[in-house]
């Protein structure tokens, strides 16, 4: 399974200061892009440019979480529209289908967690490469994008 | 009697003054619209409306966004994020999201979904502060 993003360059001229923006900006505004999702043989990839990707990091971090513990399903909601990315554990399994694209995503859980985390920790990374004063931030800084387990 | 009613004058009027008043400086110093819910204040600030405008208006060129009807203005769009509100079913914010959610159908047209079909529900996201996050048709 691939799971990436591409940050689009657009979305920081209206924040001057990366230091002082609040959750919900970085929830909801802050470091838009596409979330690039699938296999070799399925393309969920939600390519519209503005997808919040800390937001889509966080959510789906806390997705793992919860599946983490026994199966069940969590949906993920985009921020500006009604679709809908759904993760249905079985097993040993994650399931991904999505309400915007047909097929569907079969990844081992571990392999799962292994590419959520994977894509926070790259994701901070380019966010302070390319915005250093987001360090300062203390919002920023409290969500943990980085965490270890 | 009449001494006790002399004295309330000074509070009194000042009082209107400030309950009166409160109503028009917002919307004209700080470029925002009020609207007073049952027990809460939600407020669309021009950068929401901004961003509303740049993801959901007829003619936003933004892909796998809900886009309101041709002939949407910044009033009703007000309206509509007022009646929501006041009518809608409110939910939390998902998966650690500050904020609710409320969703409201109109029964009615109101724009479109990201594939094209006829919406006729509003999705408003409220912040912890009461201001509009951002607000489109499904």
């Amino acid at each position: 399974m691939r799971m990436d993003f591409r940050l689009s360059e657009d979305w920081n001229q209206d924040f001057a200061d990366m230091a002082t923006v609040e959750e919900t900006d970085l929830r909801y505004y802050v470091a838009q892009g596409d979330v690039v999702l699938g296999t070799d043989q399925t393309d969920l990839s939600a390519d519209w440019g503005w997808i919040p990707l800390v937001d889509f990091a966080l959510a789906l971090r806390e997705i793992a979480d919860a599946l983490s513990e026994s199966e069940g399903s969590e949906t993920f909601e985009f921020t500006e529209s009604e679709a809908t990315l759904q993760f249905d554990r079985v097993g040993d399994k994650v399931v991904i289908t999505s309400s915007y694209r047909p097929g569907e995503v079969t990844v081992p859980f571990s392999d799962f967690r292994k590419q959520v985390d994977e894509f926070a920790r790259r994701l901070d990374k380019e966010l302070l490469q390319r915005h250093p004063e987001l360090g300062l931030n203390p919002d920023y800084q409290r969500l943990k994008l980085s965490r270890s387990h | 009697m009449r001494a006790w009613q002399f004295q309330k004058v000074p509070f009194v009027f000042p009082a209107l003054i400030l309950f009166f008043g409160a109503g028009c400086m917002i919307p004209i110093a700080y470029g925002q619209g009020v609207t007073q819910n049952v027990g809460q204040q939600v407020v669309l600030t021009r950068w929401a409306l901004r961003h509303i405008q740049q993801r959901h208006w007829p003619d936003s060129p933004a892909q796998g966004a809900g886009k309101f009807a041709v002939g949407i203005t910044e009033e009703s769009l007000r309206e509509m994020i007022n009646e929501a509100v006041a009518n809608g079913r409110p939910r939390e914010n998902t998966h650690g999201r500050p904020g609710e959610i409320y969703e409201y159908d109109f029964g009615r047209p109101i724009g479109t979904t990201i594939n094209g079909s006829p919406a006729s529900r509003l999705r408003v996201v409220i912040s912890t502060r009461g201001q509009v996050v951002t607000a489109f048709p499904f």
